[in-house]
């Protein structure tokens, strides 16, 4: 499977398709054209993990002080859009036959975004922190909040379907008492429990990973005791740890991880698709994909226009959130199991979500040529959005400074004496207790991380000064800086380590042994050793 | 998703409690893995199992184990080892043969049949690359030439392993399937030499090799997959190298031990180390967790012997590597630090003891036991490999006990450690018409320094015995270097009123040694002059700074 997802992510890169459609196609190569993977427990298991970790990772990016700032807009465009989309994909599930039950649900469907697809697509282009980024993020929370409640409200439907309304009320009370239980203990342990218990652990990189991950999980399984999802529980916890210092590089740390199994999850929902009646189900899901690509993100991009965001910020905030969510097919699977919906709908919702998750991918990658082509068609004033923009880009970051990495003894005296002269500094260590009272600017991560070096800036730095005593970093930050053109002083721990660091041709080798030996010479000459 | 959640929670326990303790993780997870594995059978029903999930924890366990053994596979850069290819390979060999072969002999004592010795011989003559690699790692030795000794008999012995895994799977078949299978085990390592000295350089960095030579990085050029693409086809190569040994009819694992193989060579295996790091975070603290859940403690007549075994290992591995080690060259405390390292049995051991259940060679119990000597030696190596056992053991070495009588110097220069920049220190000294007197381990800097005339004397600088030997007390100037700020601490203590000064790295060491009488020289400090005298004449030209700082 991997090697598969591989393959075809290999190819989608060469095409400049993002990886998802690459991983959905795989899952349809293995599953319903070849069956040559069928679904294990095991899959089911790196599947849902997936999902959880991105979940947790979704929850990590929001601070209380996100959640602050992005109230308003959110709660008024979310609330706006999930109503205006589900009423639109009612009538539009009526019109094309379905009972009022199908398309009740298939207006959830309709309604919800992909918070997966959202955010890795964002994370790769680099906007996540962009003002439409952050407004589709605000969005997605409030969406979240609904299907965790719409989730919560089925999974209390479904068990005691025949034991009457009495049984189902008494399920919904349990599943709502527990969402909220679980809701206050998550902010009184992000309060009170972790700061101190997180703080402890934060001297040791890997002891915070696995913590984090515990945290996670034994969120998830008290979820899942109460009866709510996986998923609920993933996001709470990592909204409670978001609140801590070292989230960012948490986040950094779960990313790879998460990648892995979030690939084995998308292709398995290619594998689980049937397309067995594909005759009987592609033209209503060719409408509703229509609906969700581009009736949805008109409903949005209106909706924020009336809200006074400019033209560019409304339409590529609409444009983001132009798919189903993976929780459709969650719920399409609970709706089934609650004799809601037959299997044909169930698969129906699949090809909806295939359809709209692989067209809006590539709508999201190129979403700046798709604004300049719609811009150019004139499609974009019947928005009546203004023309003045608030913010374009992310944040202004660093440049032209000098990046040191590591605090050690060495590191802080470059840091101190490099500040003293006037010049911007960065430094970087694993440990925050080492960056506690440095000059200049400090950020705590491992540079080995690629996606860190690039948020601390390292492609606009004048100079990179790796401090460490660690012989591998070294040399891959030596080959980092290489492949970016970017000058580089390396300490070279030992005389035995200065060939291999010359093959990376760094720009200025430190050696404080033989600096020492120096340094020695004048003290002998001071206590008259030697002579002056 | 519950075995996963109470697998997690108890390794974050042993991270926790390793982190409080300052003990190494491995044994830590293990134990508490071990915890587990007593909880579920002390408990009456099956709920604990179900809450478990073993099936689902097997299946983790087999990817842990291939995974982990990939990324320790990625460690093994044969250029890494290259100045101590000798030592490495005397060292491999003689502890496999001579352990191997003391393993079957026990074995055979201990009323073991001739194919359970067998297997008991080959699982108890190899190390674990993974325990020696992070311990190594975390002591930030790995540069050092006993780090870089370690890595290439780590590499041989893996490869020897690896070889009587394939050889005794077809224990009792026909030669033509042995043939068969150590062909297919000599193509993938083919496949795997050639991919880690050009194919995977090129394919992942886009780097190429000019005139013959190992590939070189030429600057500008990135590598062309993102982070998270790389992460894939890297998980690709593991898989199709993995996938490849089961077609061949070869374990899994050895496919991937050549995947790790084939991404070793430098710079490759720094970026992917920097890719598939939190991932083997993950696997480690899961893997070595759910090994330990997984044991089932055998009978008491087989737990016994199990121990004795695990017993040889502990016992015999540090003198054999130590006698080794030192006869190929390298410093009385290295070569007893190489010892304690090496002395644990390998995941491999793991692997060879399925084949051979799989193979109906040996029993569901005698797996277990090899497992048990697995855990075992692997929770006392963290444990006893430190610099307090290395100094109590240098107690008993023969040199110390043959150590010259007094030096006969007085008012005299000593240097405590020459070290690769000696001759910088002792020229001017020379110069200056000093008595000198070099104290150091190194037995190649002795015989150097035996050429060029310099008095000099093999042994521990932080050892109180040889300090009396080059009468300390009596000396004008002492200039010591040693790494541990104990050491110096001792000495400081033993000589009075002589100028003692000591080259250190780290500010805090520095203030300690101040503390106690000491001149402190600050290496960092040094390294930080000159680097500012390098950096105003580069870096603060133009507005940019950037180009003026390309020297």
């Amino acid at each position: 499977m991997t090697i598969a997802a591989a393959l075809f992510a290999l190819a989608a890169h060469g095409a400049r398709l993002p990886a998802i459609v690459a991983y959905l196609v795989a899952g349809l190569f293995l599953g319903p054209m070849t069956g040559m993977v069928e679904l294990s427990e095991g899959l089911a298991l790196i599947s849902e993990a997936g999902i959880v970790l991105l979940l947790f990772l979704v929850g990590l990016e929001l601070s209380f002080e996100k959640i602050r700032n992005l109230g308003r807009v959110a709660l008024l465009a979310g609330a706006g859009q999930v109503a205006l989309t589900a009423l639109g994909g009612f009538v539009i599930s009526l019109t094309l036959g379905f009972t009022a039950i199908e398309s009740a649900v298939l207006a959830a469907v309709l309604t919800f975004s992909s918070t997966v697809v959202v955010v890795k697509l964002l994370e790769q282009k680099k906007e996540f922190d962009s003002l439409y980024g952050r407004i589709a993020l605000g969005i997605l929370l409030i969406q979240d909040l609904a299907v965790i409640a719409l989730l919560t409200f089925l999974s209390g439907w479904a068990p005691d379907e025949a034991a009457g309304l009495g049984a189902v009320a008494g399920n919904l009370f349990k599943a709502f008492g527990g969402m909220a239980l679980l809701l206050i203990c998550a902010l009184l342990a992000a309060r009170h429990g972790l700061p101190r218990l997180f703080a402890w652990a934060a001297g040791s990189p890997e002891t915070l990973f696995i913590w984090s991950l515990c945290w996670c999980f034994l969120v998830v399984l008290a979820a899942h005791v109460l009866h709510l999802s996986h998923e609920s529980g993933a996001f709470l916890a990592g909204v409670s740890l978001a609140q801590l210092p070292y989230s960012h590089d948490l986040r950094r740390r779960v990313h790879p991880l998460m990648n892995f199994f979030i690939a084995v999850f998308f292709v398995s929902l290619g594998v689980k698709m049937n397309l067995d009646r594909l005759n009987e189900i592609l033209l209503p899901a060719i409408v509703l994909s229509i609906f969700a690509l581009f009736i949805k993100p008109t409903i949005t991009a209106f909706i924020l226009a009336r809200l006074k965001f400019g033209e560019r910020t409304a339409f590529h905030s609409g444009n983001v959130l132009a798919q189903i969510s993976e929780f459709s097919f969650i719920l399409a699977a609970m709706c089934v199991a609650a004799k809601l919906i037959d299997e044909q709908l169930e698969s129906l919702i699949g090809l909806v979500g295939l359809i709209t998750i692989s067209v809006s991918s590539c709508l999201i990658v190129y979403n700046h040529e798709w604004h300049r082509r719609m811009q150019k068609w004139g499609l974009l004033r019947l928005l009546r959005a203004s023309q003045t923009e608030e913010e374009t880009a992310c944040p202004v970051s660093a440049q032209n400074h000098v990046i040191i990495v590591g605090a050690n003894t060495l590191g802080r005296n470059i840091a101190q004496t490099l500040h003293d002269a006037g010049q911007s500094v960065l430094t970087l260590d694993t440990d925050p207790g080492k960056l506690r009272g440095l000059p200049g600017a400090t950020k705590m991560g491992d540079a080995q991380n690629l996606s860190f070096l690039e948020e601390a800036g390292l492609p606009r730095a004048k100079l990179l000064v790796s401090c460490l005593h660690i012989e591998d970093i070294n040399n891959l930050l030596a080959y980092r800086c290489r492949t970016m053109k970017i000058p580089c002083s390396i300490h070279a721990i030992d005389l035995s380590m200065v060939d291999s660091l010359l093959e990376m041709d760094p720009t200025y080798l430190m050696l404080p042994k033989v600096d020492g030996i120096k340094l020695q010479t004048r003290k002998l000459k001071e206590l008259g050793f030697l002579e002056p | 998703m519950t075995g996963l959640a109470i697998l997690l929670t108890v390794a974050a326990i042993g991270f926790g409690l390793s982190r409080r303790f300052r003990i190494p993780v491995i044994p830590l997870l293990l134990a508490m893995g071990l915890g587990l594995s007593l909880a579920r059978s002390a408990m009456p029903g099956e709920a604990f199992d179900h809450a478990l999930d073993l099936n689902n924890l097997e299946k983790i366990l087999q990817l842990g184990l291939a995974f982990l053994v990939f990324a320790a596979g990625i460690e093994l850069n044969p250029t890494r080892f290259q100045t101590q290819k000798k030592a490495a390979w005397l060292v491999g060999l003689t502890q496999f043969s001579v352990a191997g072969a003391a393993g079957f002999g026990l074995a055979r004592l201990l009323g073991f049949d001739g194919i359970s010795s067998l297997y008991l011989a080959i699982a108890l003559s190899t190390s674990s690359t993974l325990v020696v690699i992070r311990q190594l790692r975390l002591w930030l030795r790995m540069f050092e030439p006993f780090g870089r000794m370690v890595t290439g008999a780590l590499l041989l012995q893996d490869l020897l392993m690896i070889v009587w895994i394939v050889m005794l799977a077809r224990f009792g078949e026909p030669d033509a399937k042995l043939a068969q299978s150590v062909g297919a085990l000599v193509g993938l390592g083919a496949l795997a030499v050639i991919c880690q000295a050009r194919l995977m350089p090129w394919l992942l960095l886009r780097l190429r090799s000019r005139d013959g030579k190992r590939p070189r990085v030429e600057p500008g050029v990135q590598p062309w997959l993102d982070e998270e693409s790389l992460l894939l086809v890297l998980l690709a190569v593991l898989f199709l190298f993995a996938g490849g040994a089961y077609f061949l009819g070869l374990h899994p694992v050895v496919g991937a031990f050549f995947a790790g193989f084939s991404l070793s060579s430098f710079p490759l295996n720094g970026v992917v180390r920097s890719v598939l790091g939190s991932l083997s975070d993950f696997f480690l603290a899961v893997f070595f967790t759910a090994l330990g859940a997984l044991i089932t403690i055998p009978e008491p007549d087989l737990l016994l012997r199990a121990f004795a075994l695990a017993l040889m290992v502990i016992l015999l591995t540090p003198p054999l590597v130590t006698i080794v080690a030192e006869a190929s060259g390298l410093s009385s405390r290295s070569a007893i630090e190489s010892g304690l390292l090496l002395a644990q049995t390998s995941e491999l051991s793991l692997v060879l003891a399925l084949t051979g259940e799989i193979a109906g060679h040996i029993s569901r119990e005698l797996f277990s036991a090899i497992a048990l000597i697995a855990v075992v030696t692997m929770t006392v190596t963290p444990l006893v490999a430190n610099d307090r056992s290395v100094r109590w053991l240098l107690k008993f070495h023969p040199l110390r006990r043959r150590l010259p009588t007094q030096s006969g110097h007085e008012n005299h220069v000593l240097i405590l450690g020459f070290g690769a920049g000696g001759m910088w220190v002792v020229k001017p000294l020379q110069k200056a018409g000093h008595d000198l007197l070099v104290i150091d381990d190194d037995p190649a800097v002795i015989i150097q320094l035996e050429k060029l005339g310099i008095p000099c004397l093999r042994g521990d600088g932080a050892d109180e015995k040889i300090l009396q030997k080059a009468n300390a007390a009596k000396a004008k100037l002492i200039l010591a270097s040693m790494r541990r700020v104990q050491d110096t601490a001792k000495l400081l203590a033993l000589v009075k009123d002589i100028p003692v000064v000591v080259r250190m790295f780290e500010d805090r060491d520095a203030q300690a040694i101040q503390a106690l009488g000491g001149i402190p020289i600050l290496n960092s400090q040094a390294a930080t002059e000159t680097f500012m005298e390098w950096f105003s004449k580069h870096g603060l030209a133009g507005k940019d700074g950037r180009d003026s700082l390309r020297v």
